[in-house]
């Protein structure tokens, strides 16, 4: 469905922070990334959706592919209305002064039809919590209602490919457990979902497939149970593996073993 | 007694006018946090577009001629990069709108022998000209602001500084230096009650300022664009992310910004001569926001009364004492009086930066 190909991005024409990441994203899965801090995660969902000129940031190599037509450079607006690809930024990223039926109501902006009231009414039944607290501004909202909010205002975009950036950002346990589940439950509904993640356990326990990024490339690839129980993710991701724990330094070691794709 | 109430009542009609100055310096810091200091300059074009279509004063086809190709060419443009259509419907239409640009300031629309009365006159001209100080806004943010969206603040800022200076010459090329008669002749509305006088063209710069104000608030928080602004006030990146083209949206606020400063500047105007040496009075509107705050809309209207008051009372209670000019000064008096209690204005934002 979504293809990138050999993508290198630089940001104020300096920085190279991608350097070369090819994957794909298969209708209807739950793709997983992650990665550590800096490995470029979030540039790759930027680079994506459109939102990489914003960040002063560019693509000097590479494609990305919508079903064999390039979206490549194309403005964020029109990523979004062509090809129905939305990207929920980090951070929960509503907007705090708004009511929150107001924020649903700006995220449909981009849509001119009438149905924007039924389509508030569905997210509502999918999030009741939402619906008790709707004339409430989004910023008195806790952090959990807040990234459903986000959630929300992304599925009145009517996407087709949801970009997730690091949904459990700063979550309590149990609403990230949530907030998994409804992630899969959006999935089983139709929307093909691109989860970016620290929260590596959580996120490739739900996720088909996931890929390991470290410092701008894909390190290790495959099905998420694979990745699971492959060693090295379990040491640098998940927190367990051998008894004797090794030195930071050595973290990068398994680069050697490194596959292409 | 009643001297201080009819001071006091003037001060307010023509702190509406500040107050407006005020909001449309609020919604352009609002949505690009970016301090708008051309706005002197577009409250002079705005008076003379106005001018042109209600007088009828024409140009002279060497300097019509470059406006409708300037017109002409930003349209070409502008369709062709931000709306994606293809030259051969873009170049037509930014021809169209040239000419139509050309023959408003060459020929002019013939206002004054087409229609009789000053107050039908008044209600044509009126949105003709502010529609044309909306476009002239968009097409500034479209050369000088959009190419900054996503940088510095402070680099936006500083280009105003330089555009107001590019704006006031441009002006002086085009209308000279001298002043204009300027007299809307709009109905005797003059108020005298016992030894109450207010006179009849403040309280209509009173009125038609409100009346935008209004305006503007009913669309900002009752319409869908509005809804969009207010989005991308608060986070370009976000708005963007969901779907709103934040660029357009600044195109937008600017060209309401540059609508509403042209309402102001026409009542300004109207209080005696329009001429390209105005821009200062812009400038009263630093006050109006740094009193009420540089995000507040309400503050902006609290602001303008408040400057309004200031200015009245200093003008016919200090000045008679041999302060000649201390009315100017004033406003700043009070400012700073604010700006040591409430650092952020009486209704803006407190800020928390971690440094």
């Amino acid at each position: 469905m979504l293809t990138i190909e050999n993508l290198r991005v630089v940001y104020h024409d300096v920085i190279s922070v991608l350097n070369g990441v090819s994957l794909e994203v298969k209708q209807g899965e739950i793709l997983i990334i992650i990665g550590t801090n800096g490995a470029g995660k979030t540039t790759l969902l930027r680079a994506v959706s459109g939102m990489i000129d914003f960040y002063d940031g560019d693509i000097i190599e590479g494609d990305i592919k919508m079903a064999d037509t390039s979206i490549k450079g194309l403005d964020a607006t029109d990523i979004m209305k062509r090809y129905g690809v939305t990207y929920v930024m980090e951070d929960r990223p509503v907007f705090w002064y708004l009511t929150i039926e107001e924020n649903l109501r700006a995220a449909a902006f981009s849509r001119w039809d009438k149905r924007v009231k039924t389509d508030m009414e569905k997210v509502f039944e999918f999030f009741p919590v939402l619906h008790t607290m709707r004339h409430k501004k989004a910023g008195y909202a806790s952090g959990g209602e807040q990234q459903m909010l986000a959630i929300s205002m992304a599925l009145m975009t009517k996407p087709k490919i949801l970009l997730l950036d690091e949904p459990s950002l700063g979550l309590a346990p149990l609403i990230t457990e949530e907030l998994f589940d409804i992630i899969k439950r959006l999935n089983e509904s139709g929307i093909t979902i691109v989860l970016v993640e620290q929260n590596a356990h959580a996120a490739l326990n739900i996720g088909t497939r996931g890929y390991v990024v470290e410092t701008g490339r894909i390190v290790l690839d495959g099905m998420a149970q694979e990745l699971l129980e492959n060693e090295d993710v379990r040491e640098f991701y998940l927190g367990s593996g051998e008894k004797e724990r090794r030195s930071y330094k050595d973290a990068k070691r398994y680069k050697r073993r490194k596959r292409w794709l | 007694m009643i001297d201080l109430l009819q001071t006091l009542g003037s001060g307010v009609l023509v702190g509406l006018v500040y107050a407006l100055l005020g909001l449309c310096i609020v919604i352009i810091f609002k949505a690009s946090e970016a301090f708008n200091f051309a706005i002197g300059e577009f409250l002079i074009i705005g008076s003379f577009l106005f001018y042109v279509l209600f007088f009828n004063d024409t140009l002279p086809w060497h300097k019509a001629l470059p406006l409708g190709l300037l017109i002409f060419l930003f349209f070409s443009f502008t369709l062709v990069t931000d709306r994606h259509l293809h030259l051969r419907i873009a170049i037509p239409l930014g021809f169209a709108a040239g000419t139509l640009v050309f023959f408003i300031f060459f020929v002019g629309l013939k206002l004054p022998s087409l229609i009789a009365s000053p107050v039908l006159r008044f209600v044509v001209a009126l949105p003709l000209g502010l529609m044309a100080a909306g476009v002239v806004g968009a097409v500034v943010e479209r050369f000088t602001i959009k190419p900054l969206l996503g940088r510095s603040p402070i680099a936006m800022t500083i280009v105003t500084l330089g555009l107001g200076f590019f704006l006031r010459a441009c002006i002086q090329l085009i209308w000279g230096s001298h002043s204009y008669s300027f007299f809307l002749d709009l109905p005797d509305i003059t108020l005298e009650m016992g030894e109450f006088l207010f006179l009849s063209d403040p309280i209509w710069a009173g009125i038609l300022s409100l009346l935008t104000f209004a305006l503007v608030i009913v669309f900002l928080f009752r319409t869908r664009w509005g809804l969009a602004i207010r989005a991308t006030s608060e986070d370009q990146a976000k708005a963007m992310a969901f779907g709103i083209n934040a660029r357009f949206v600044l195109l937008m606020v600017w060209g309401i910004s540059a609508l509403c400063i042209a309402v102001a500047g026409i009542m300004i105007s109207n209080f005696g001569a329009l001429s390209a040496g105005m821009g200062f009075v812009g400038l009263r509107a630093i006050p109006v926001v740094l009193i009420g705050g540089m995000d507040s809309i309400g503050g902006a209207l609290v602001g303008g009364i408040l400057v309004g008051l200031c200015e009245a009372v200093a003008g016919s209670y200090i000045e008679p004492l041999g302060l000649i000019g201390f009315k100017e000064v004033a406003p700043y008096l009070l400012l700073l009086i604010v700006l040591f209690i409430r650092p952020y204005g009486l209704f803006g934002t407190v800020r928390i930066e971690r440094v």
